[in-house]
């Protein structure tokens, strides 16, 4: 496992509410892996504490990445170690040009122009046309997202985490983002895929479904989204979506069986 | 003069804003170009449609620079206000005239590599005819003593239809006391655009500016942007003045500034008046450290917390 997260709680800022609860699951290195459960159920609080963002501290349990406990580590000696996180909503920035902001990351600094360009070629942005412009509000929301990606491939960590990469995209684009996760992960790079939605999840080898602050499984993403379903009582949906549907995984009886057990809980 | 002999010092003073004034000595590129050494012209060349004169004055000089109706020139006018001594005063007192239709861009850079006690003052007039395009862009260098006194003063005129561009900068090296003057008139349908970027890096380090416009002409517009730092120290007050006194004008003032460290201070105040009940003028100021989510963002690539902080100042203080 490359990374491993054990009981961990995170407690809101104020100490008051307990957000994530005795988390625990681990993410095979160079796979998908992603963490899916509705909004409101901690997902984004669990991969900024992964990340180790200054405001979300666990109140307990540890995580560790490559078998070394980083839960006291900064953020900055987290992405030091290979680790990095590519925001739902990342800003914007007046006068922080395209090029500078995806070399920030960049070890190898005399490729620094080629892995740049290489980079905003993965997410399928020309380099002719953005090396001059800066991240400011003249990016769409969708050329935001990809140069954050670029930024967090250009920096070649082991582990990218990508939160809720498809909001305010719209479904060409997405097919497009699917893509770019193929193509991150042929680079070797593992991902942890922060996503509420079962189209997008459908890349992930694995995944974790966290409902109401807990995890209730980890396993391989079909499964674990089935569960989801179960959970939610979206019996149709999951039938359409994983039976019928070009990614049909299980029979109808299976998918009846794990409704049941979910109705007997 | 084809070849001035020119400080070494001042040469290549500005390399960290990716300015090298080599480029702009007599002798290199097409423009027209005044060099002072302190109190002395080391250099002047004149382009077709552009006079250039100068007369040396017990501490410093009186310049004529002016713009004949309908030129339109690529290469930008160099003006180099240099002075490679510690101590000493250098007071400058250009008229600068564009007359109708012309379109031109004047750079001034301002280097005081040694200051140690060296007052600067600059006294300007500008006046733009109707029908031009004109940018004024002056960047400063005052080496790292925080040792000189900058007090440029300007007043200008912007005619009919006239697009203005003033773009002062002032973020390498440390400031020492800078105490900044711009008026600016804007006649009937003029635009202009005002960028102040200053840096106040320690406790010796004072950065007063105060810009203002004056929409006095029908359908006039403004926008003033001054943008500042100051940290360890290092105080900066900012005044951004906008008048609308027109009928239908539009100006806008806006502010930022960053204060880092104990005891900076940064001060911004916005001003703004409409005597005319069509005109629209705002103002927005924002004051304090960079977004938390800002500084995430860039650690998450590796940075320390300081160097995140250093790249977003330059970031906010890059010319525009």
């Amino acid at each position: 496992m490359i990374l491993e997260v054990k009981d961990l709680t995170i407690p809101t800022l104020d100490q008051e509410c307990v957000i994530i609860n005795k988390v625990s699951f681990g993410v095979k290195e160079r796979s998908i892996h992603a963490i899916i459960g509705p909004n409101g159920s901690g997902k984004s609080t669990l991969a900024y504490t992964i990340m180790g963002l200054p405001n979300y501290k666990p109140s307990a349990g540890k995580i560790y990445f490559d078998g070394i406990d980083i839960t006291n580590l900064s953020i900055t000696e987290r992405a030091k170690l290979g680790i990095t996180l590519a925001w739902q909503e990342p800003a914007r920035i007046d006068g922080l040009s395209i090029p500078k902001y995806i070399s920030l990351g960049i070890k190898d600094k005399e490729n620094t122009k080629d892995l740049i360009r290489e980079a905003l070629e993965i997410v399928n942005l020309e380099p002719e046309r953005y090396m001059k412009r800066t991240i400011d509000e003249s990016l769409s929301g969708g050329e935001r997202k990809r140069v954050e990606l670029a930024a967090a491939i250009a920096m070649r960590p082991r582990l990218i985490i990508l939160d809720e990469p498809d909001s305010g995209l719209d479904f060409i684009v997405i097919e497009d983002f699917l893509n770019i996760f193929g193509k991150i992960k042929g680079l070797n790079m593992t991902i942890l895929l922060i996503t509420h939605r079962e189209d997008i999840g459908m890349v992930a080898d694995y995944g974790t479904l966290i409902w109401r602050g807990d995890s209730l499984l980890t396993d391989e993403f079909p499964k674990v989204m089935l569960k989801y379903c179960a959970k939610a009582g979206l019996k149709e949906f999951c039938k359409r979506k994983l039976f019928n549907g070009k990614e049909a995984c299980f029979d109808e009886d299976y998918i009846d069986r794990i409704f049941r057990e979910e109705q007997d809980l | 003069m084809s070849k001035p002999e020119y400080p070494e010092e001042i040469l290549g003073s500005l390399e960290e804003y990716n300015i090298d004034i080599r480029d702009f000595l007599p002798g290199h590129g097409k423009g027209a170009k005044l060099l002072l050494d302190f109190n002395k012209i080391s250099g002047l060349e004149q382009v077709e449609g552009v006079i250039l004169k100068g007369r040396e004055i017990e501490n410093g000089i009186v310049a004529d620079i002016i713009i004949k109706e309908g030129t339109k020139i690529e290469d930008p006018v160099h003006l180099c206000f240099g002075v490679n001594k510690e101590k000493g005063i250098q007071e400058i007192f250009p008229r600068i005239i564009a007359e109708d239709n012309t379109e031109v861009t004047v750079q001034a850079h301002c280097s005081f590599p040694k200051a140690n006690g060296l007052i600067h003052k600059m006294f300007g007039h500008f006046y733009i005819g109707k029908n031009c395009n004109f940018t004024y862009s002056e960047t400063h260098y005052h080496g790292e003593n925080s040792g000189a006194l900058v007090a440029p003063v300007g007043y200008i005129y912007v005619g009919e239809n006239s697009i203005f561009e003033n773009n002062f900068n002032l973020t390498r090296g440390t400031p020492g006391m800078v105490k900044i003057m711009i008026d600016i008139y804007a006649m009937k349908n003029s635009v202009i655009k005002s960028n102040i970027r200053a840096f106040g890096k320690c406790k010796k380090d004072s950065i007063r500016i105060r810009d203002s416009v004056f929409l006095e002409g029908e359908n006039a517009r403004s926008i003033i942007k001054m943008k500042a730092a100051a940290k360890d120290g290092g105080e900066v007050l900012m005044y951004g003045i906008t008048e609308g006194n027109a009928p239908r004008c539009n100006g806008h003032v806006e502010c930022s500034e960053i204060v880092l460290g104990k005891g900076s201070i940064c001060r911004a105040r916005p001003f703004i008046r409409a005597i005319d009940p069509t005109s629209s003028v705002s103002h927005e100021a924002s004051l304090g450290r960079f977004p938390q989510k800002w500084l995430d963002e860039l650690q998450a690539k590796g940075l320390t917390e300081e160097e995140a902080t250093q790249i977003l100042i330059e970031a906010m203080l890059q010319e525009e």
